[in-house]
């Protein structure tokens, strides 16, 4: 049982503010990904989380207790680095078995655990094996293993995947997920990989230049993220965000992007308007909503990228740029060609202009 | 202008077998791809082609002309290295004029070159920076910038943006397209990335081992492999591949499978899955938000489904597989395709 709060965590270095006043509980066997660029604050949390920095103020809690004060080692918590510190000098089964020997875990079980975990890791075939010899990818399997087979109740893993190659990434994200279910560990996971977070993650913190800007699960966040920040971030391509302008002609308000055209705005995103001073506002939607049967914007095409199952297709007008993402069986437009195209009501999202916050559509 | 072409050229490194009876032509002004895991061959040929090591038999040809005793400065290829090598203590500008400075070129010719060329790249407003102070995509630009002003007949790059973070990557494979088209140059390319050799080639090139196992324009090698290990290389997640057998009875719908398929290969994005007592069971559930990426269980093969949208599908709940008509490929005993699917 082990559950993480985090409350009003900051850390400073001299001037520069690396986290600031982070509020995040996160819940016991829960797998919370901490996603943002480098620099956002994300490896500062995670190495408060687990005491090898100290907190410059706040308060951090594992199940109600203040951990600031316990030492990292006492903490209860697996680590694991993007570079595997692995022990080169040992095999295999030294280095699941060195962590267990010096638990003093008798020996018949080290013995089992092992067993179990190379089965579980896929790495039973080269349990005899130096580690010095081993490839990238087998190694950060090998230090995921090391730190798991101590059954931590707190998982905590930093950019884990980051040096391995496409193809096997794809396959430790499902063991990682499958791995943590097994075990109903409470994991944290360190990513700048948007990809790694939507695939693993029960939940996502977003951050930012040191801030929390949003939590919530994956299509939460996806479908309603809370700033123009967390929009373009998510997704891959990103969320299209345009210069618009509110206008209202008759009883209908729409958003018009200049020399682009216009949408008209659904019931609650006429209400979300209305906390605005004036007529501009952010226009957000994303690529695989362009609706390429409909009409009301128009955009000039430039680059056509067809990726196996789907083309990115790169839109411009005049200052403004945009991305439609179109599965296989559709048309594809020309390159060099005016498009047009529509983007259903329901999935426009709004952006304060100045803030970059979404406009909360009010339903009534 | 430039064609480069490969005739059944093979090289040794000892005894093992690097590159084998390669053939190919690269055609003038393309972005042309090789692709393949670690060791199949590709740093090799682009070493070939800049002169760095020789062939142990066959012919390279430029234009027709054979280059076996051509010295690489003398065949004029620019070489763009993953380490971007740009002097740090230098702007921009500075690291782009280098190689006609250290020429000696005439400072107005310099000048003339140098303006031609950033302008072409869009990169005035970061001249004045020194590599420190530019995205990885500026310093992408400010190498090629710098193996652009020698007016080369061809650019090799190998692996040149995979140090970049997933974001920057797609930024930039973008970036190098648009490049490449405003220069009008052949730029032959090495990457280990699928989803990047497809985006950015207009050609790609299969390695398998030292061998080449087909040559085509991406989307032609991704709706028609020639084999199996093709069919794996591109796409993400992988093509599922099952026995005949098994297919069969996974999928609810009658299978127009070929005489001798030994293999039947069906893409994630070609998997029609319903809700519904059927002989699969939903494992895992991906959700990508403008796609969903289940793992079912059937006939004892994990099969990968990619659906469009946000479907609500439950772990452990049976489903129903079917495969879209021309879903379906067939791959014989020694995984070679039977039929375009």
């Amino acid at each position: 049982m082990s559950e993480i709060v985090l409350e009003s965590l900051g850390k400073t270095f001299g001037d520069f503010t690396a986290l600031a006043d982070m509020n995040l509980t996160i819940a016991n066997g829960e797998f919370m990904a901490l996603l943002g660029p480098s620099g956002c604050g994300k490896s500062t949390t995670m190495n408060m989380i687990a005491g090898m920095l100290r907190p410059s103020c706040g308060a951090i809690r594992f199940n109600g207790q203040d951990v600031v004060d316990v030492p990292m080692a006492k903490r209860g918590v697996g680590f694991v680095f993007q570079n595997y510190a692995i022990f080169t000098h040992m095999s295999v089964r030294e280095n699941l078995a060195y962590g267990l020997r010096a638990q003093g875990v008798p020996t018949a079980d080290i013995k089992k655990r092992i067993q179990a975990f190379a089965e579980l890791l896929q790495l039973e075939s080269m349990l005899n094996r130096r580690a010095a010899g081993l490839s990238v990818n087998i190694l950060q399997r090998l230090a995921i293993g090391r730190s798991a087979i101590l059954e931590p109740a707190i998982f905590l893993l930093d950019e884990p995947l980051s040096n391995v190659d496409a193809a096997f990434r794809a396959v430790m994200r499902s063991e990682l997920k499958s791995l943590q279910g097994q075990f109903g560990q409470t994991m944290v996971y360190v990513t700048h990989d948007q990809l790694e977070a939507m695939t693993m993650a029960d939940r996502i913190a977003v951050m930012d230049h040191g801030k929390l800007l949003q939590v919530g699960t994956p299509l939460e966040i996806y479908n309603n993220p809370a700033d123009t920040f967390v929009a373009k971030f998510i997704g891959a391509p990103g969320m299209n965000i345009l210069q618009g302008r509110l206008s209202q002609s008759a009883d209908v308000a729409s958003v018009g992007v200049p020399g682009v055209g216009s949408i008209p705005l659904s019931p609650a995103l006429q209400s979300a308007v209305r906390q605005l001073t004036g007529p501009e506002v952010q226009v957000g939607f994303r690529p695989e909503q362009v609706n390429v049967a409909g009409a009301g914007l128009t955009m000039h095409v430039g680059l056509v990228e067809r990726i196996g199952a789907r083309t990115i297709v790169h839109l411009e007008r005049g200052e403004t740029t945009a991305k439609a993402v179109l599965p296989a069986d559709v048309a594809l437009p020309k390159a060099q060609s005016d498009w047009t195209f529509a983007v259903p009501q329901e999935d426009i999202r709004l952006f304060d202009p100045k803030s970059g916050q979404a406009l909360k559509a009010r339903t009534h | 202008m430039t064609s480069i072409r490969f005739e059944n050229v093979s090289k040794y490194y000892g005894d093992a077998l690097a590159v084998d009876q390669v053939s190919f032509e690269v055609p003038d002004n393309a972005f042309f791809c090789f692709f393949g895991p670690p060791l199949s061959g590709k740093s090799t040929i682009l070493k070939l082609i800049l002169g760095l090591e020789t062939p142990d038999s066959g012919e390279i040809f430029f234009d027709g002309r054979p280059m076996r005793d051509v010295s690489p400065p003398d065949r004029n290829v620019a070489m763009v290295f993953q380490n971007l090598a740009l002097f740090p203590h230098m702007t921009a500008l500075e690291n782009v004029r280098f190689p006609l400075v250290e020429r000696k070129i005439d400072e107005a010719t310099i000048r003339a070159r140098v303006a031609e060329v950033t302008e072409k790249l869009h990169m005035a407003h970061i001249l004045h920076k020194p590599p420190a102070q530019l995205s990885g995509g500026e310093r992408q630009r400010v190498a090629i910038a710098r193996a652009l002003v020698r007016d080369p007949v061809a650019y090799l790059m190998d692996d040149p943006i995979s140090a970049l973070d997933a974001r920057l990557r797609e930024e930039t494979r973008v970036e190098l397209r648009r490049m490449q088209q405003d220069m009008a140059k052949t730029l032959i390319y090495v990457t280990h990335d699928q989803e990047e050799a497809m985006s950015v080639s207009d050609q790609m090139l299969i390695l398998d081992k030292g061998r080449v196992r087909q040559i085509g324009a991406p989307h032609d090698l991704y709706d028609t492999p020639n084999s199996a290990y093709v069919a794996s290389m591109l796409g993400a997640p992988a093509m599922n591949m099952a026995g005949t057998s098994d297919a069969v009875s996974a999928l609810s719908n009658a299978l127009d499978i070929d005489q001798g398929t030994m293999t039947v290969g069906i893409r994630p994005e070609h998997l029609k899955v319903v809700r519904k007592d059927g002989p699969g069971r939903v494992t895992a559930i991906e959700p990508l938000g403008a796609t969903t990426v289940l793992s079912i269980e059937a006939a004892g093969v994990t099969w990968k489904a990619s659906l469009r949208g946000q479907p609500k599908h439950e772990i452990g709940a049976p489903v129903e597989l079917s495969v879209d008509a021309g879903g379906l490929h067939c791959f014989d005993a020694q995984g070679d395709a039977l039929s375009a699917a």
